[in-house]
């Protein structure tokens, strides 16, 4: 009787004193503010800023943000339903387009980033996926940015960037499915690569 | 009657110039400029915080893709990988018309707006401009006053009357911001494209307009509502003033806004399709938040 007595408190403390799951795995806040943070770390070194260490800077940049943005998702998305009748070499070259769209578009738009502060203002989860709302303050303007998150096993990962408002993903599957109506996937995945070039080129 | 006569004739006249005058490229809306996002415009600390900020909730949609071998590593639901697409989208019946406007004012803005605005910024210095864009700014509150008023933000007007009068008198005739500096008074904007979004009115089909870029037949009908809600044409009975007094607050708004349209253009694949939805979202963004 007394051993049962004794397994029950053992049982009770136990339950007690063990930290509940969910704090195991870190929320997506925690999740995104270091990626935000190198990201800010790599931008205001010295040591990487203009232009001739553009392409350094960028791959460290893509470094740290791939660790957190899931490119392959925001591939399938903008793709949408067209992303299923593609073949899997198809869906891989389709990702490495999007993504180096996606890093010239976001990147490019970081680059511009001159000491601005990010203030992580809240945080919604709905099952498995998340939104985290920054706001940046750029001289007083205050510019909220929502990142849109999915739960990808343990880890929380960017799948839309939302600015005021307007959502990332759902802007290029609009200009997609245009696109896609006229021109077929091949005439879309010509339209991309030539978009890259004209970044590369000039901007 | 003879005098009314004229005046109504001046409206008409100021109405169909306002609508030349008033091309705001992008996805900024036809109404209003913040000038809160002007550089420069400096702001306290403690407006940083989220303190009762409206925080949109985004994740309404259905996870319209939901990828069991991303999510939990396991192919075995391959089947259930669906695509649903979200029931958000702009009724374009008129895309062909559309996109002739759309590339009108594409060359508009390159040929003559841009020119226009760089010439203007070279000759005032950002501060100066800044101060005009104030007085302007200070003129329009009626229009916000009135929407905020049939919104049913007692409040807001309430701030929108406060900072009114009291950029008018120790701001000098509205040229400095002192409501916002000495008050925190925070500009509030309001148009009534988005009282009449409020009231339950939806979009209607999307219109690209010469001169006046994205619009729908909601936000074509506030605009013609905040036409009327401008207190200057009351005032002059002068056409060619409100002409110049128009031109010139656009210009400045334009010289002082960052350059939404060409970063639009730089980032899309088919820039028309990019702005109209970026402009869809936007305006039921706004709605949505008031």
């Amino acid at each position: 009787m007394k051993l049962v007595t004794q397994a029950f408190c053992l049982a009770i403390f136990s339950l007690l004193f063990s930290p509940p799951v969910y704090t195991a795995e870190p929320g997506p806040t925690e999740q995104l503010q270091p990626i935000i943070n190198g990201v800010i770390a790599i931008l205001t070194d010295d040591a990487l800023k203009g232009e001739a260490n553009k392409i350094e800077r960028r791959k460290k940049i893509m470094d740290v943000v791939s660790s957190g943005f899931d490119f392959r998702e925001m591939s399938r998305r903008v793709l949408g339903s067209t992303w299923n009748t593609i073949s899997a070499e198809d869906k891989d070259a389709f990702t490495v387009q999007m993504t180096k769209l996606l890093e010239n578009v976001y990147i490019g738009k970081l680059e511009t980033y001159s000491g601005e502060k990010v203030d992580f203002v809240a945080e919604r989860v709905k099952g498995k996926r998340a939104q985290v709302t920054t706001i940046v303050d750029h001289e007083g303007a205050k510019l909220p940015i929502h990142y849109i998150m999915q739960q990808e096993r343990e880890t929380w990962m960017v799948y839309d960037i939302n600015i005021e408002g307007v959502s990332l993903i759902k802007n290029y599957m609009e200009q997609f499915s245009s696109i896609l109506r006229t021109e077929q996937y091949e005439g879309l995945v010509k339209v991309i690569e030539e978009k890259n070039k004209t970044f590369a080129e000039g901007k | 009657m003879n005098l009314r006569f004229q005046r109504y004739a001046g409206m008409k006249r100021f109405l169909l110039l306002f609508l030349i005058s008033a091309f705001i490229p992008g996805a900024g809306g036809a109404a209003d400029i913040d000038l809160s996002k002007a550089p420069g415009y400096k702001a306290t600390k403690e407006d940083a915080s989220e303190g009762g900020r409206y925080i949109p909730d985004l994740l309404t949609d259905d996870p319209f893709i939901s990828d069991p071998v991303q999510l939990s590593g396991d192919p075995v639901f391959e089947d259930d990988f669906t695509f649903k697409k979200p029931p958000l989208r702009v009724s374009d019946p008129l895309e062909p018309l559309n996109r002739v406007f759309f590339t009108f004012n594409d060359k508009l803005y390159f040929w003559v707006l841009k020119p226009a605005s760089n010439a203007y910024s070279a000759v005032l210095p950002a501060d100066f401009r800044l101060i005009i864009g104030n007085f302007f700014n200070n003129l329009a509150a009626p229009i916000r006053f009135i929407n905020n008023i049939l919104q049913g933000e007692i409040e807001e007007a309430g701030v929108v009357l406060g900072r009114f009068l009291i950029n008018s008198t120790m701001g000098v005739f509205g040229l400095g911001d002192v409501a916002y500096r000495e008050f925190g008074l925070e500009p509030r904007d309001a148009d009534f494209g988005q009282t009449l979004g409020r009231w339950g009115i939806g979009g209607g089909i999307y219109l690209c307009a010469p001169f006046l870029g994205p619009l729908n037949v909601r936000d074509s009908l506030g605009f013609i509502g905040d036409v009327y809600m401008h207190p200057v044409p009351y005032i002059t009975d002068d056409a060619t003033q409100d002409v110049i007094y128009l031109a010139e607050g656009r210009l400045n708004a334009l010289s002082l806004s960052p350059p939404v349209y060409e970063e639009l253009k730089r980032i899309s694949l088919d820039p028309y399709v990019a702005a109209r939805q970026a402009y869809y979202e936007y305006r039921n963004s706004i709605i949505e938040s008031r």
